[in-house]
């Protein structure tokens, strides 16, 4: 039974990145695969406990414009095994999940690099005129992405859950739990790259509004969401209301510049 | 650009359409490259279709050495681009390759801009803070609603292959400006959004007991929240976002500094897990 379960979970960490990078119907989001990982498992509270523990840590977290970031996908299937299989609580999650995630970020560039070959590989054989062979080595895309979080995922499965939680015993208790601190601080990477990407200058009262009312006020946040796209309704409005009287059809140059890194 | 071909013309039907769409939707960002970011992906999906509409290996080869080449935007909008792509190739043929490579050029900024502020920023941000607090309490509905909701992205998606080979370039053209002002109005939305975040996301706490004498004194419940409410997130992440700025520090860096900070404040119990 366990072994079913190993095997299982192997594939649900190679297929993630596969959908992730394309068809995006699982995703790597947390929550989704620790559903899927809780169905594996057999034990739906626990899974879903550490998903939302790195969904809320991946908030703000957008891999944009080719971006490596920490793959809270792999750290939730990881961290959700390790702990439902030994036992051990949420903490274990987290401290097996965080570097986990991180030593993802390097398998991303690394699998990218290779994909630079592939890509090569590929023009020169449509410069030959053996496309057949072009298309085939296409698929090494989708096989590098599954290799890509299957084999850290096989290499934690196998060396067993117990040894990973006999590690974690031997390191002193402020590692682990500045590892918890860690998770808690660890948004602000995303949210910071996310403002970076964001025409902040230009619209940073919204910034103030959004935190006032979730500091101050307390609102959930689908309420903060709604007012804000009553803002950017009123703004859609305006603007177009603006630019319309002058029906010369203006090429909007300056507003790309707020987009580019 | 319309001018008489002498070769037959393949007329694209609507499965050769949607066909593309799914193996451009599946390939997707799995053969994403440093170099051409998703230029391998453009040809590994439409080649089968490009095959149809030239038949003269040479425009075969010069159609897709014209798609090896640099091309980047949010996934679920490629789709629009290249159902245009593949009605302007269908109707100029081989004269149509620098048009078509101008065309994906221009577009791909303003494309990029407002579908990953909506797909990549919007979405997963309000879906995943719901559904994350709802996972928390060991409940998966909100992930099953995810899940469902993105089956409907899917069938939008070839959706909006069909719609980028029936009216592309007519569309694209008339939202032109529109484009423009619609990013910066999902910004809007986006901002606020982020700035909540801030407030309640980011976990820093100092639960640091100064003692003068017989006077103990929290820093957190003490100093810090009777000045205001999540002053230490907005103040990381103003310092996080300066340091951006310097090209030195990348993100992955920055990452293990929080980290770093982390296991330091928690070792000289600064910080509580």
């Amino acid at each position: 039974m366990t072994i079913i379960q190993d095997i299982l979970i192997i594939i649900l960490a190679g297929y993630m990145t596969m959908d992730e990078d394309g068809i995006v119907l699982l995703t790597y989001f947390p929550v989704i695969v620790g559903f899927v990982t809780g169905l594996i498992m057999g034990d739906m509270h626990t899974a879903m406990v550490v998903a939302g523990t790195f969904q809320l840590m991946m908030l703000g977290v957008a891999a944009l414009g080719g971006a490596s970031v920490p793959n809270y996908g792999l750290a939730t299937i990881v961290g959700a095994f390790v702990a439902i299989r030994t036992g051990s609580g949420i903490k274990t999650a987290i401290a097996v999940g965080i570097p986990v995630g991180l030593l993802a970020i390097q398998l991303e560039v690394l699998r990218r690099i290779i994909a630079n070959f592939v890509a090569h590989k590929m023009e020169k054989l449509n410069e030959a005129g053996k496309w057949r062979q072009m298309l085939n080595w296409g698929y090494a895309g989708p096989v590098l992405c599954f290799l890509e979080t299957a084999l850290p995922t096989a290499l934690i499965v196998f060396a067993g859950p117990t040894a990973v939680t006999m590690v974690l015993k031997v390191v002193p208790k402020w590692i682990t739990d500045g590892l918890t601190v860690a998770g808690g601080l660890l948004p602000v990477v995303g949210i910071a790259m996310l403002l970076h990407y964001m025409p902040l200058k230009k619209f940073l009262p919204f910034l103030i509004a959004g935190f006032v009312l979730a500091a101050f006020l307390k609102l959930p946040i689908i309420g903060i969401a709604l007012l804000g796209l009553g803002a950017a309704y009123w703004y859609f409005e305006n603007e177009v209301a603006k630019s319309n009287p002058q029906t010369t059809a203006v090429t909007p140059n300056s507003a790309e510049d707020d987009y580019d890194e | 650009m319309t001018n008489k071909e002498n070769t037959p013309k393949y007329h694209v039907t609507k499965k050769d359409l949607t066909r593309t769409s799914l193996r451009f939707n599946w390939i997707c960002v799995n053969l994403f490259n440093y170099e051409s970011q998703l230029g391998p992906s453009l040809v590994w999906s439409m080649a089968p279709l490009l095959r149809k509409i030239y038949p003269k290996d040479e425009d075969y080869k010069a159609s897709l050495r014209n798609h090896f080449n640099y091309f980047n935007t949010t996934p679920y909008l490629t789709n629009l681009v290249l159902g245009t792509t593949i009605a302007m190739e269908e109707r100029d043929g081989i004269k149509s390759l620098e048009a078509v490579q101008s065309f994906k050029t221009s577009i791909m900024g303003p494309l990029a801009g407002i579908g990953d502020t909506i797909f990549w920023v919007l979405w997963p941000t309000i879906m995943g803070s719901i559904a994350g607090y709802m996972a928390l309490q060991g409940n998966p509905f909100g992930a099953i609603i995810w899940f469902g909701v993105n089956i409907l992205f899917n069938i939008m998606k070839v959706w909006f292959f069909h719609v980028g080979y029936n009216s592309g370039t007519h569309l694209l053209d008339t939202l032109g400006n529109k484009i423009n002002i619609f990013t910066e109005a999902a910004s809007i939305m986006g901002i606020t959004v982020i700035g909540a975040l801030v407030a309640t996301v980011v976990k820093v706490s100092v639960p640091f007991v100064f003692k003068f004498g017989k006077v103990s004194m929290n820093i957190q419940t003490d100093v810090l929240n009777k000045i205001m409410p999540a002053l230490l997130p907005a103040l990381f992440t103003y310092f996080i976002y300066k340091l951006l700025d310097n090209k030195k520090w990348t993100p992955t860096k920055i990452i293990f500094l929080v980290i770093g900070i982390a296991l330091l404040g928690t070792f000289c119990g600064i910080f509580k897990a």
